[in-house]
């Protein structure tokens, strides 16, 4: 059971950082709390006694987002229900849009935040990697002597284990800043063992744009979950496309180099499998979701069993 | 020159069948469940049993059963609370028993209640007992000639200084099983099973989705259809559960999916439709002809479902859950197989 | 502890209060309110019974501070009703038989109402997704479809209101779809589980747990937990004034942890408090030293010569084993065509009915001893109670409290001596709430098996000898582990008639979580191999399945496995129906998945692509190359 003997709800940031300040070491910050209240039960975090607990879901500046030039800036408190629902946000990162609708269920989405899913670190969040792939970069502030320091972070140097990231103490998660994907196609797939309300043991972002005959691979993104530590960018899978024609060799070997990224303490030959057909099928969906014409390649590729 | 992409799907279709039996009620025990009955003021119908409504809907289907019986309507019916200080014993909800023991035990509590109260009719009549019917709140002679009220009837009985009551007490002789060749009559009243399933499996991540299930059984007489559908479609769940998701973990001893989190149920995105054909043959046995359905619904489920992964894919899992890992090896082990067999071909 | 001053509209009436902050929306409602519709099923956002709307959104009141609601709209199951009546999604609940334990409702039909506010069009793919978060172990859901389509048309005008009444109100009435008497109860939130019951001077009580598979208990001092203020008891094996001991078969398990520990989550002591938190506090003074012992895990270690004994008076470890003899084994194998062996293995499965167990017990007027809890088996609860209590059976008496579902887990009596024992100890009403991981941990599971399974055929399909042996792990205690080998020993050679028979049945104790009755009963385990065995078969002997289960299945006249002569047989009528409705193409080999006609047609439901409401496909929102 989670205990406290005050609950806050700020306002403004500052508010937030002065509850912070005046209340020492033992306070926590929330934002939708679900991931919180499930955490405080027996076999996990147990009984957990806060004296204060921060609730900063009410700061409006940081639920609201903007088109900066070609990066869309994202405040921490943005749901996951706006990720897959609001008609701006799907437009120009619409991959969100694709990881919320596997994101736990429709209640929960409307709780849970953006910022709360980043900090949480959760190995198999499936915010993440479509955030790695976008370049996220977050904004962390914290307060000083009266005056806020900010910093910026890309998510990926963030992220340093499962459930740690570089957050110091009296720090807050504020903004999420990413690309904005317009021109490119997307996919993100996931398998748990369900379909609803279901964890990840492998997801994977992927983002791809042409060149204007359509003929080559103009860039990739390529993102996982589920596999490690920490969800992880496949740059070396990515390398191996961009400006190359769309050709499934270079599909097929751009996967078997995201195979080795699997680092999982369980379930790594099963993993490493998915890892292989996920970037395949990943790649392709995020192709045919631009919904241009190709020459017709052989996407019925086989295993070929050198994956691993 | 240009094509639309065309994406291979890699999901693959299959079909399985399986057959089951049960039987019915207590095992190799003699089985006894008691009730009382009274046909009380304004034709209304008091119940006391020890019946255990556990969500299968077992005291609406004792309400049609006094209803039939004592002619008149299920909302006329009140049935006590269960509780060993007030009613009669009528034991436990398992078993697959309800229907049949408790049933039947209500069923006879109810004719002798019934028996009470025609016997004063038919000397006001000056008919037979037999000639006397009782339906839809109204009791008459089989000639129309005399009629009255459910209600007045009951009045009238009292008036007598008669109360219509009732008591049944329902056996199931079943005997025990000989200790070295375990021969014996286990139950009087078996029932039979048989269910149809048909999956998609994902060859690329081994998920196994069961779209449909055609499920076929032998309820004995079916007391409300809809509700026997309503356990041949749970008992379909959760066996879909048990054969692709479900698995309570414990490592040297130690639990390790001890919420719902870890121990993963099938959520409405994962049921296939079931579609039921209730076939019925009466229980020669007992009053009423009843059988039951709880525990035999989910017995076909899991093999249909494992032979239909063999149907689709060509692997088959002998151990559950056949969880997406499981089907993912075993269809890397086949496609092994098959290369070794081409290496050495 | 600090309180807090929290504002809300709950149901359109203004609540004004002030209460301990770290409250939950649920507790708030359940516990402060007694609005008690909404439930608690996991307490960690994972299955829905607590979803009600906040401001018109859907949402986990277990997931929820109370003070995220502060100055908030909130409705629960218990608002729906229009004007003291059901209004129409109620009434299709109630017309399509959609409600059974009723435990899942509350949430469901709010989920029910949200797919519908969001889209008073939705199809039942949208309505499957809406309904995603919330889990119903009962009904499968399929009846729940068609309840929230049913409302949907209803409400659109399509359908006409009159579809919603009971279809038939002359009898006879066996054979029609008669209303659920208990409908009304359930869709509105009214019915009052162990869980939702309250008496005043209430006590609450928690359970100490062992933390070990197998420990010797050394020390037990509770003296410090029993000198807080707030705890009016605290009860352990040493307040059993008769015969300890309780079993569906052999009365096996004390009440309380009686010297040992036999698997994680054994009972040892409890307390009885004022409030929950402080019993959770007094738990933590009780002083336990334990031995650990070496654990079994493994059915086979359990049967090992030498193997340590879990109990006492049981030295070889083995529960019950069943065996049933029929005909020559040994000669049917010899002279069958085709001998076919294979090994099958079935896991421990969690009942995971949506009410976790609950009690409330206390001292009547006259000093009966009186338990409400969702029990299967309350007649023999009394009687094992009496006998543990040293009272007379009529004073003690069990009352069943609604079963928020079952499936054979509470037929165990899990708690309700510790609950007596609390009473008789304290003189007040004490009751008990499990947590979902308690639930989990305490009470008995399905039978995990391992079978060797051995037919021998004839060319022709014919079955000549069956050779079936059964390993389970009954855990820590025998729970129903008695019966469970019985039925699955009985069943397991399926419905076909069979000269030569072995069957061995064996339940052994382990230091695992118990294991008990469950829905099926050992059958589901013995005849999952039997019907995987068969389409092996079939397969080797290049057969259609279907002829080959046909040519064996019993018929009327037939000796069963425990040879009982068999009555009418419907089996045969009842496995070509199943095949006529899935309109079954007939074919010799299995794995033909890719080559058959008879895929896909009606009956099935689409494979789930999540997002189909999300994305139409005609609105995508994508590149501009697109």
């Amino acid at each position: 059971m989670l205990y406290y003997d005050q609950y806050h709800v700020p306002e403004t940031l500052d508010e937030a950082f002065d509850l912070i300040h005046t209340n020492g070491g033992n306070y926590k910050v929330l934002a939708g709390a679900t991931d919180l209240l499930p955490w405080a039960r027996e076999g996990r975090g147990g009984d957990v006694n806060y004296e204060s607990v921060i609730d900063i879901s009410k700061i409006n500046d940081l639920s609201k987002w903007q088109l900066q030039g070609n990066r869309i800036n994202l405040g921490a408190n943005v749901t996951i229900s706006q990720l897959l629902n609001n008609p701006f946000l799907r437009k120009h990162i619409p991959v969100m849009a694709k990881s919320a609708v596997w994101f736990a269920d429709d209640q929960i989405r409307e709780q849970a935040t953006l910022g709360g899913n980043l900090v949480n670190a959760s190995p198999a969040a499936d915010a993440t990697p479509p955030m790695l792939a976008m370049n996220a970069e977050l904004t962390l502030e914290r307060k000083q002597k009266g005056k806020i320091i900010q910093r910026k972070l890309p998510l990926d140097e963030f992220l340093t284990g499962p459930g740690k990231t570089r957050l110091e103490a009296g720090e807050l998660v504020t903004r999420v800043e990413c690309d904005s994907m317009l021109g490119y196609g997307s996919a993100f797939e996931k398998v748990g063992h369900r379909r609803s309300l279901v964890l990840s043991t492998v997801c994977l972002a992927a983002l791809v744009s042409l060149s204007d005959d359509g003929q080559e691979f103009e860039d990739v993104r390529l993102a996982l979950g589920g596999v490690g530590p920490v969800p992880i960018r496949l740059k070396e899978s990515e390398a191996c496309l961009i400006s190359q024609p769309i050709d499934s060799d270079l599909i097929d070997k751009s996967a078997v180099l995201a195979v080795k990224h699997v680092q999982s303490r369980t379930r790594q030959e099963y993993r490493r499998e998915v890892v292989y057909n996920f970037v395949k099928r990943g790649i392709l969906g995020a192709c045919k979701d631009l919904n241009t014409t190709f020459a017709d390649i052989d996407t019925d590729m086989k295993h070929r069993g050198n994956y691993g | 020159m240009n094509a639309p992409l065309r994406i291979f799907p890699k999901q693959k279709r299959g079909r399985g069948v399986a057959a089951g039996w049960y039987g019915i009620a207590r095992t190799a025990t003699i089985d006894r469940a008691g009730a009382w009955a009274e046909l009380d003021d304004g034709g209304t119908a008091k119940i006391i049993t020890g019946v255990t409504e556990i969500g299968e809907g077992i005291l609406t289907v004792l309400a049609q059963i006094v209803a039939d019986e004592l002619g008149i309507r299920p909302k006329d019916v009140t049935i006590g609370d269960n509780d060993t200080a007030r009613s009669p014993e009528a034991a436990h909800a398992g078993a697959t028993r309800q229907t049949y023991m408790i049933g039947n035990a209500v069923a006879l509590a109810c004719r002798e209640a019934r028996q009470r109260l025609v016997k004063e009719l038919a000397q006001k009549w000056q008919v037979s007992e037999d000639d006397i019917i009782c339906s839809n709140g109204i009791i008459r002679t089989l000639d129309h000639s005399q009629s009255m009220t459910m209600s007045e009837a009951v009045q009238y009985c009292k008036n007598r200084g008669v109360v219509p009551v009732g008591s049944g007490s329902f056996t199931a002789n079943h005997t025990g099983l000989d200790p070295e060749n375990g021969s014996g009559n286990p139950w009087q009243a078996y029932v039979y099973g048989a269910q149809v399933a048909e999956v998609e499996v994902d060859t690329e991540t081994g998920e196994v989705q069961v779209l449909g299930v055609w499920a076929s059984h032998d309820v004995g007489r079916a007391v409300n259809p809809q509700g026997v559908e309503g356990q041949i479609e749970g008992g379909v769940v959760m066996a879909v559960g048990q054969t692709l998701m479900e698995d309570y973990k414990q490592e040297e001893g130690y639990p390790t999916s001890m919420n719902l989190a870890k121990y993963i149920l099938p959520t409405s995105l994962d049921v296939p439709q079931v579609n039921s054909v209730i076939i019925e043959d009466p229980d020669p046995l007992s009053p009423l002809g009843v059988k039951g359905i709880g525990e035999p619904s989910m017995i076909p489920t899991a093999p249909a479902i494992i032979n239909a992964i063999y149907d689709a894919v060509g692997v088959r899992i002998h151990s559950l859950p056949a969880t997406p890992e499981k089907v993912l090896a075993a269809l890397r082990e086949k496609r092994e197989r098959a290369d070794t067999h081409e290496m050495l071909a | 502890m600090a309180s807090f001053d929290i504002q809300m509209t709950v149901n359109g009436r203004p609540v004004k209060q002030s209460v301990s902050p770290h409250l939950r929306l649920l507790d708030f409602l359940r516990e402060e309110l007694h609005w008690t519709g909404s439930k608690e099923g996991c307490g960690a956002g994972e299955c829905g019974s607590c979803s009600v709307f906040v401001d018109g959104v859907l949402m986990k009141s277990c997931l929820m501070p109370v003070a995220k609601a502060q100055h908030s709209e909130i409705e629960t199951i218990e608002g729906l009703e229009e004007q003291g009546k059901l209004n129409v999604l109620q009434q299709a609940f109630q017309k399509t038989g959609a409600s059974q334990c009723g435990y899942c409702i509350p949430g469901m039909m709010m989920a029910a109402t949200a797919a519908l506010r969001a889209n008073p069009y939705a199809g039942r793919e949208e309505i499957k997704e809406r309904l995603g978060g919330n889990i119903c172990r009962c009904t499968g859901y399929q009846k729940m479809f068609e309840a929230t389509e049913l409302a949907r048309d209803v409400m659109n005008g399509k359908l006409t209101i009159e579809l919603l009444k009971e279809e038939k109100e002359e009898g006879p009435f066996i054979g029609s779809n008669s209303f659920r008497i208990d409908t009304s109860s359930k869709v509105t939130g009214a019915l009052k589980y162990a869980g939702d019951m309250v008496m005043p001077q209430m006590l609450h009580m928690q359970v100490l747990r062992s933390p070990y598979p197998h420990a010797e208990i050394l020390e037990l001092d509770t003296s410090e937990a029993e000198a807080m203020a707030g705890v009016e008891a605290v009860v352990t094996h040493r307040d059993v004034q008769g015969i300890d001991g309780f079993g569906v078969f052999t009365d096996d398990q004390p009440v309380l942890a009686r010297g040992k520990v036999r698997y994680v989550g054994d009972a040892i002591a409890a307390v009885a408090a004022e409030d929950v938190l402080t019993a959770k506090e007094a738990l933590k003074k009780i002083k336990v030293r334990y031995r650990e012992l070496v654990a079994i895990t493994k059915t086979e270690d359990a049967i090992k010569t030498g193997a340590v004994i879990i109990h006492d008076d049981v030295p070889d470890n083995i529960v019950m084993h069943i065996p049933i003899r029929k005909g020559n084994v040994d000669k049917g194998m010899a002279e069958a065509d085709f001998v076919i062996e294979e090994t099958y293995y079935t896991q421990p499965v969690e009942h995971a009915y949506l009410e976790p167990e609950a009690g409330l017990a206390y001292l009547d007027a006259d000093g009966t001893l009186v338990i409400q809890s969702p029990s299967q088996n309350i007649t023999h609860h009394r009687q094992k109670l009496a006998k543990i209590l040293d009272m007379p059976v009529n004073r003690v008496r069990m009352i069943m409290s609604p079963v928020g579902g079952g499936f054979g887990g509470k037929e165990d009596m899990h708690y309700q001596g510790i609950l007596a024992l609390a009473v008789l100890k304290s003189r007040r009403p004490v009751r008990y709430v499990f947590t979902r991981e308690e639930s989990i941990i305490a009470s008995a599971k399905r039978h995990p098996f391992s079978i060797k399974y051995q037919l021998g055929l004839n060319r022709e399909g014919l079955i000549q000898a069956s050779k079936i042996h059964m390993l389970a792990d009954a855990g820590a205690y025998n729970c129903s582990t008695e019966g469970v080998m019985r039925k699955a020993a009985i069943l397991a050679a399926g419905p076909y008639a069979i000269e030569n028979l072995m069957v061995d049945a064996i339940g052994v104790y382990t230091n695992n979580t118990p294991s008990g009755a469950m829905r099926s009963f050992g059958a589901m385990q013995s005849q999952f191999a039997t019907e995987c065995h068969l389409d092996l078969c079939a397969e080797k002997l290049e057969m259609d399945p279907v002829e080959l289960r046909r040519k064996n299945f019993f018929k009327e006249g037939d000796e069963t496995h425990t040879r009982q002569e068999l009555g009418s047989v419907s089996m045969l009528e009842v496995f070509n129906s199943a095949l006529d409705l899935a309109d079954w193409e007939t074919g010799i080999s299995n794995s033909r998945g890719a080559t058959r006609s008879d895929l896909a047609q009606s009956g099935n439901r689409p494979p789930c692509t999540l997002g189909a409401r999300q994305f139409p496909l005609e609105t995508i929102p994508t590149g501009q190359a697109a």
